[in-house]
């Protein structure tokens, strides 16, 4: 299409076209015009523009009704005219604008004519691209006074059709167009912005509609939320643009008292508003009324642009109408504080960004009058807290929160106003406790219990995450929503952060003693004060803000530990009391500071009744269960919170933290484990090994001090047991006085605390026999083995088939010779040997009458064994069975130590066979066990004992046993007597081999075990008969031989050669045998 | 002989009424010499920097300094060749200790800044258990008395020149025996300084070191003086011997010592006794594992201290009140006594 450059051009083509319409006014022919006009160039088309518009306007103007249609496509046109060029006349610029207006105005029903929606918006978008199309200065004439009547019309037109409108399109537009006439338009085109006298008089003239205005704009913005959110942040926008131009401090100050004279007509100065003081006034007051009504609206507005629209109105309002809007001050800045949580991260960002910017030009702690009205609004937050709390539902407590979040952010180190005034801070205080109370009635609690006592191996995680993150969950009375946790998490970091830390913790901890029912929020409470006093999580927006030092954290800390782990507040009632316990108390009643003499006035005050009381609810342990992780949690808080400084308060905490690390109850092992992760955390430890390796001196301390009161410090041997197990042998000089205590305090409670007390003593000798491997006994195995290889050659001879006559003759020979050896009739060579031995040692000796001290290991070694010998003839089997195990690990250590070994040995030696011949088959198999240590330690001095005293018995009841148990069924297996067998079976063969039997004693066993090879003893039996046999043939495998085949030979022998006798063997061959299939077994075992 | 040892009831406080606490736990006990301790010895540390420290010499020869906020050995000192040290002293001027040994050295260390180096020692002359004292004599002098040569003999030497000021020795006919213990002390009103010594022969003696002089003796037990302290400002002073009783006994202003009155224990031998500088409590050392506290004015039994398992070498109060104990079981327990003053 040809683009005409010229007027001239342009004119010639336009001509016809506009006579054309000037004559009949159709559609057709605008739209004509319309057509043609896309083919004229922007600066012809200026050049014609009042000729273009002529015919339009002519149209409008005509009287007499017009089709609709027409109406829109001229303004179409005419709108399409105006956006390609300039309104350069003032006159011009009043009538389009009146021209326009009146198109939608019905003058029989004073109200905006009911034409098509198209016709309204062709208008309003008219309208709009007029007043963007007004050139330079003539924009700020056409506001003149004399205009106020028709622009009026307009805006109440506008403030109609975006009110009642249903297309949103429409809604938009008109709310859009709206902005443009007030000259708040936003986009680029406007050519220049306003000097301050410009916008005073437009401020006083736009002051007129100010009512109409806000009133109808808070009306569509607190309208339906259905109407879409496009259109509440539209009319957000105007509102907040409309009113802070008019009610700009900036204007409102250079207002004089007297209004001008006006130059303008009576009728128009009537419209006139003249802004002062009052009007300000009663106009800011009205305005709060209507914001407040946003506020309340959009905060909870579901899209989350309004919400960030709100944002930006509170922003600009508190920024430029900060005088003239002061009483909307506490509404807007608790819109803005509330939204400081928002769902939408966009919107939190926004709001974090102002408040940032707030506080960074202090607007809010700069200004007396915000500061005073946040604290104000903190105030009765705080009162009307506790009730909030008890009525609203998780969302409202949500939204009350972040309110008092956003005002703790916001006051930041001004908090302390609020909290100076002890009624305030109750009231605060009073809504945490209230909303933080745990739900106790769960009764899993109480039933979890820990099983596994080898938790520690755990490491501390690598991540850089806080590590306590993953909180054991809690369930709350009043809410179950997280938000709420973490906002109330948050919340009192923030005052730790901001407030008076000695203030708040001496509170708190008021509260912490008031009463049990507060104690466990006060607790939670307390724990994060601390956090956020050390500043470590919280983002501070006031940048110089004091915090708390370093030395005066710990301070606070080091009394607030001192509170949790005092003797009533760390030793609840968490589980009902075993009997054990209950003997305590019967034995703690009458005599209880007798016994107890060095307790602390304090603990037999609160104790005795927490022991006396029969039996405690389950809410109440479940109550003191959280107690005691919500500590614990606390210690893990105070060690994130100081770090290293940690270090110094582990001599007071680790030890009961440890402690609780072995409870019973999961839930408090848990805990304790974390809170431990945590103090490694802190203070730079690997693991908790390294934890408490390093801190075993402060452990020792607590331990040893514990020890001295026993009674009220049960589990203090189960801590050292813990601590044995994870330190190494540089712990022993430490530990070594603790391990006399101990000794000196089971001499005292043989009775009733000897179980606890054997445990430790168990861990210890674990402990000593890994730290201290011997060194000495390596030649022992050495010796077998050499032996061992020596028989093996004599066998691969038997083996051999071709042996010659000369073969067998030295062996014999040879064997000869070695039983000579062996029955005592030995040679020189030996003599020899043994006699240059001992002067060997005497060298060594230093001294012939000073004994070097004995090294710690040893003599503690002595002195547990001797406490084993006492001990292994208690009552309760579980004590006997643990002595055993005590007494075998006693007899490792000491192997190297004869001079201590023997005599004690010899000392337990009448103990220990009562246990062989006398007691339980578990006993039995333990006491087998230590024998076969003994025997390997010191065979010589047990061998002739063991032969003398026990193995007779032991061979006369296997024997007797027999018939018995070969002739019952199935249910034999559940008797004592099965067991018996069993044990001795299971025993005898592992200590023959040990105890190196003579020959003769050897016979003794095989016959007595022989009887249980028969296929009708029980299966159990015959294995374990056989395991003997097993035993037997590494030390006589000849004789063994022979004995089996002599009770089943499985096949004719054939002499080695033809010049030695056939040899018969008394074994049946029949298929009959009972003892056929285990003989087959064993003799196949058989080298 | 452990095992008939008899207990005693510990005596109520005299301002509490019924009924009587309980005997007190250590506050805390410090372990790791893996020696019997022999000599304790609390330093404050100049005001405002350094934690407060503990020395400790011990059988082995060591002596370890700890520190009382850590609870943990901060050095080990070791120059005595194994020899028991038996006594610590530190310079009011400075980090400067003093370590009297059996080995017949007693040093003087430099603890300036972490170091921990002997920058003298004066050779001892006697062997015996007796501890020396020091008495400051100006800015940068200091007396010293330690055992002399002969073994009745106490010398008197000036520091840091260490020149012999003289030698003390009881005239020929008094047989005191060996001095067990000394103490060196100046009455605020006059400069001279004194010395007061407790002999085998259980007599203690008032020396005027000037004019080399007893100035008066008294006997005040029947067996050795093991340990004496003197309350300067009541001119009263307390000993301990290997019998079962407590000698307190004071100075008129004729320079005359007089035996006030006995206090009767209950097991014998008393090691160690001092008095807290606020001199208010008194403690003692005993060989039957206890540490007693009496109130030092009335000498009415406060506290009988029972922890360690093994007889007690001696006790040490710091200028806070803080009380230790070193005892042959290797462990020292640090309390925290009647602190409110």
């Amino acid at each position: 299409m040809a683009v005409f450059d010229t007027p001239e051009e342009a004119f010639g083509v336009l001509r016809p076209v506009c006579v054309q319409l000037t004559k009949a006014q159709t559609v057709e022919n605008v739209e004509h015009l319309q057509t043609q006009l896309q083919s004229v160039s922007d600066s012809a088309l200026q050049e014609l523009q009042q000729y273009i518009l002529f015919p339009l306007r002519f149209t409008l103007k005509t009287p007499g009704p017009k089709r609709e249609r027409l109406i829109q496509s001229v303004v179409e046109c005419l709108t399409f005219v105006l956006s390609s060029t300039c309104v350069k006349e003032q006159e011009l610029l009043q009538e389009l604008f009146s021209e326009l207006s009146a198109c939608l105005y019905s003058p029989k029903s004073q109200k905006p004519a009911a034409v098509s929606e198209e016709l309204k918006l062709a208008v309003i978008r008219g309208l709009s691209t007029l007043m963007h199309s007004a050139y330079g200065d003539i924009i700020v004439t056409f506001y003149e006074p004399s205009i106020l009547p028709r622009l009026g019309f307009a805006v109440s037109l506008l403030l109609g059709l975006a009110e009642q409108e249903k297309s949103k399109q429409i809604k938009t537009a008109a709310l859009k167009c709206l902005q443009v006439l007030l000259l708040q338009c936003d986009c680029q085109d406007h050519p220049r912005s306003l000097d301050e006298l410009e916008q005073k008089q437009l401020g006083d003239l736009f002051a007129s509609f100010l009512p109409g205005i806000s009133t109808a704009l808070t009306r569509i913005i607190t309208g339906d939320f259905k109407q879409g959110h496009s259109i509440v942040v539209s009319s957000l926008n105007v509102f907040y643009k409309t009113v802070s131009f008019i009610m700009a401090d900036e204007q409102l100050k250079r207002i004089s008292k007297v209004q001008a004279e006006s130059t303008v007509e009576h009728r128009v100065a009537k419209l006139m508003v003249h802004r002062e003081a009052d009007w300000v006034k009663s106009t800011g007051g009205k305005l709060t009324i209507l914001i407040k009504k946003i506020i309340e609206c959009v905060s909870v507005h579901p899209h989350w642009k309004v919400r960030l629209e709100l944002i930006e109105l509170v922003e600009t309002l508190l920024l430029k109408c900060s005088q003239s809007l002061v009483e909307s001050a506490g509404p807007l800045l608790k819109a803005l504080v509330g939204l400081v949580n928002d769902e939408s991260p966009e919107v939190q960002a926004q709001c974090n960004q102002v408040l940032r910017h707030f506080a960074g030009q202090k607007v809010v702690v700069g200004n007396r009058a915000f500061a005073d009205i946040l604290s104000e609004n903190l105030h009765s937050l705080a009162t009307s807290l506790p009730r909030l709390m008890n009525s609203q539902d998780d969302q409202g407590k949500v939204s009350s929160l972040s309110l008092l979040l956003g005002y703790l952010k916001l006051l930041g180190p001004k908090v302390n106003f609020v909290l100076n005034s002890v009624v305030h801070l109750q009231r605060l205080s009073k809504a945490l406790v209230q909303v933080l109370e745990l739900d106790v009635t769960d009764i899993k609690i109480v039933e979890e219990r820990r099983w596994n006592t080898d938790h520690l191996s755990a490491s501390p995680k690598t991540s850089a995450m806080r590590p306590w993150s993953q909180v054991q969950r809690r369930y709350f009375r009043f809410f179950t929503d997280e938000r709420v946790f973490l906002l109330l998490q948050q919340v009192c970091q923030l005052l730790g952060f901001y407030g008076n830390l000695y203030l708040l913790v001496d509170h708190f901890m008021g509260l912490y003693h008031e009463s049990v029912f507060y104690r466990k929020q006060a607790a939670m409470i307390l724990n994060e004060l601390v956090i956020g006093a050390a500043g470590l999580d919280v983002e501070d927006l006031h940048e110089k803000h004091i915090k708390t030092s370093p030395e005066e954290l710990r301070e606070i800390v080091t009394s607030i530990l001192e509170e949790y782990t005092s003797q009533e507040n760390w030793y609840l009632v968490t589980c009902i009391k075993t009997e054990e316990m209950r003997e305590e108390l019967t034995l703690k009643q009458p005599g209880f500071q007798a016994i107890t003499s060095g307790a602390h006035n304090t603990c037999q005050a609160t104790s005795l009744p927490a022991f006396s009381k029969p039996s405690p609810t389950i809410c109440s342990m479940n109550s003191n269960i959280w107690q005691i992780c919500i500590q614990l949690e606390g210690v893990g808080h105070f060690a994130y919170s100081l770090g290293e400084d940690f270090r110094l308060l582990l001599m007071s905490v680790l030890y009961p933290v440890l402690e609780k690390a072995g409870d019973r109850t999961l839930l408090i092992s848990q805990a304790a484990t974390n809170s431990m992760m945590d103090i490694c955390h802190a203070c730079g430890y690997d693991s908790l090994q390294h934890l408490i390796n390093q801190n075993s001196d402060y452990l020792v301390n607590g331990i040893s001090l514990n020890l001295r009161h026993l009674s009220l410090h049960p589990h203090t041997p189960k801590v050292l047991e813990v601590m044995l197990r994870n330190s190494d042998a540089s712990l022993l000089p430490l530990v070594a006085d603790v391990v006399q205590d101990v000794l000196a305090t089971l001499d005292q409670f043989y009775d009733k605390r000897a179980s606890s007390f054997i445990s430790v003593l168990h861990a210890l000798l674990v402990a000593l026999a890994q730290w201290f491997p011997d060194t000495n006994h390596v030649g022992q195995p050495q010796e077998h083995t050499a032996e061992k290889e020596e028989s093996h050659l004599n066998q691969r001879i038997l083996e051999n088939n071709a042996t010659t006559a000369e073969d067998i003759e030295y062996f014999l020979l040879s064997y000869l010779k070695e039983k000579d050896v062996a029955d005592g009739n030995v040679s020189d060579f030996y003599n020899e040997e043994e006699q240059s031995k001992p002067p060997e040692v005497d060298e060594k000796d230093t001294g012939p009458d000073v004994e070097p001290p004995l090294p710690v290991q040893i003599q503690i070694a002595t002195d547990v064994m001797e406490r084993c010998i006492h001990l292994l003839s208690d009552k309760s089997l579980k004590i006997r069975l643990k002595v055993l195990d005590v007494l075998d690990l006693c007899v490792f250590v000491l192997q190297s130590h004869k001079n201590q070994l023997l005599p004690l040995a010899h000392r337990a030696w009448p103990s220990i066979v009562q246990r062989l011949t006398n007691d339980d088959p578990l006993a039995v198999l333990r006491a087998f066990q230590v024998l076969r240590t003994l025997g390997g330690k010191c065979g010589d001095f047990l061998r002739s004992r063991f032969c003398k005293d026990v193995l007779p018995k032991l061979t006369g009841s296997l024997v007797t046993q027999a018939p018995v148990s070969a002739r019952t069924g199935q249910v034999y297996s559940h008797t004592l007597a099965f067991k018996l067998q069993l044990a001795v079976l299971q025993g005898l063969g592992p200590l023959c081999e040990k105890l190196d039997l003579g020959e003769g004693d050897l016979n003794k066993v095989a016959d007595a075990c022989l009887i249980y090879l028969s296929a009708k003893q029980p299966m159990k039996l015959q294995e374990a008969a056989r395991s003997v046999f097993l035993h037997l043939m590494k030390v006589d495998p000849d004789s063994t031989w022979f004995l089996l085949n002599e009770l089943y030979c499985p096949e004719q022998l054939t002499p080695p050669h033809p010049s030695l006798h056939q040899v018969q063997l008394r074994g049946a061959m029949g298929q009959q045998n009972p003892y056929k299939a285990n003989v087959l077994c064993l003799l196949q075992e058989l080298p | 002989m452990e095992h008939t040892q008899r207990t005693e009831v510990t005596a109520p406080l005299p301002s509490m009424a019924a009924p009587p606490p309980p005997s007190p736990d250590p506050q805390f006990v410090l372990r790791g010499t893996q020696s019997a301790v022999h000599a304790l010895h609390f330093h404050s540390g100049a005001q405002g920097q350094g934690c407060p420290l503990l020395f400790s010499g011990s059988q082995n020869g060591l002596v370890h300094i700890w520190s009382l906020q850590t609870r943990r050995v901060l050095t080990t000192l070791d120059n005595h060749g194994g020899q028991c040290v038996t006594w610590l002293q530190t310079l009011p001027q400075g980090h400067q200790l003093l370590s009297q040994g059996q080995d017949l050295r007693l040093c003087l260390w430099d603890l300036t800044e972490g170091r921990n180096a002997v920058v003298d020692f004066v050779h001892l002359e006697s062997m015996g258990f007796c501890r020396g004292s020091t008495l400051a004599m100006g800015q940068q002098r200091w007396t010293l008395a330690v055992p002399g040569k002969g073994t009745d003999e106490v010398q008197i030497l000036e520091m840091p020149s260490k020149t012999s000021v003289c030698t003390l020795k009881p005239e020929a006919d008094a047989k005191p025996g060996m001095p067990m213990c000394l103490e060196l002390w100046q009455a605020d009103s006059s400069s001279r300084p004194l010395l007061l010594v407790g002999y085998e022969d259980g007599s203690v003696a008032l020396w005027d070191i000037s004019q080399r002089k007893v100035c008066s003796r008294v006997a005040c037990h029947t067996e050795p003086v093991m340990s004496l302290d003197f309350d300067s400002q009541k001119t009263r002073g307390v000993s301990g011997s290997a019998e079962k009783a407590l000698a307190v006994w004071s100075l008129d202003e004729q320079q005359a010592l007089q035996v006030c009155r006995t206090h009767e224990i209950t097991n014998p031998g008393i090691a160690d006794v001092k008095i807290r500088p606020d001199h208010r409590i008194l403690a003692t050392a005993g060989w039957d594992h206890r540490i007693r506290v009496f109130h030092w004015r009335t000498m009415k039994p406060l506290a009988v201290l029972a922890f360690h398992s093994a007889a007690i070498h001696c006790v040490a109060f710091a200028n806070d009140g803080l009380l230790a104990a070193g005892s042959k079981d290797q462990r020292i327990s640090v309390w925290s006594l009647y602190t409110q003053t």
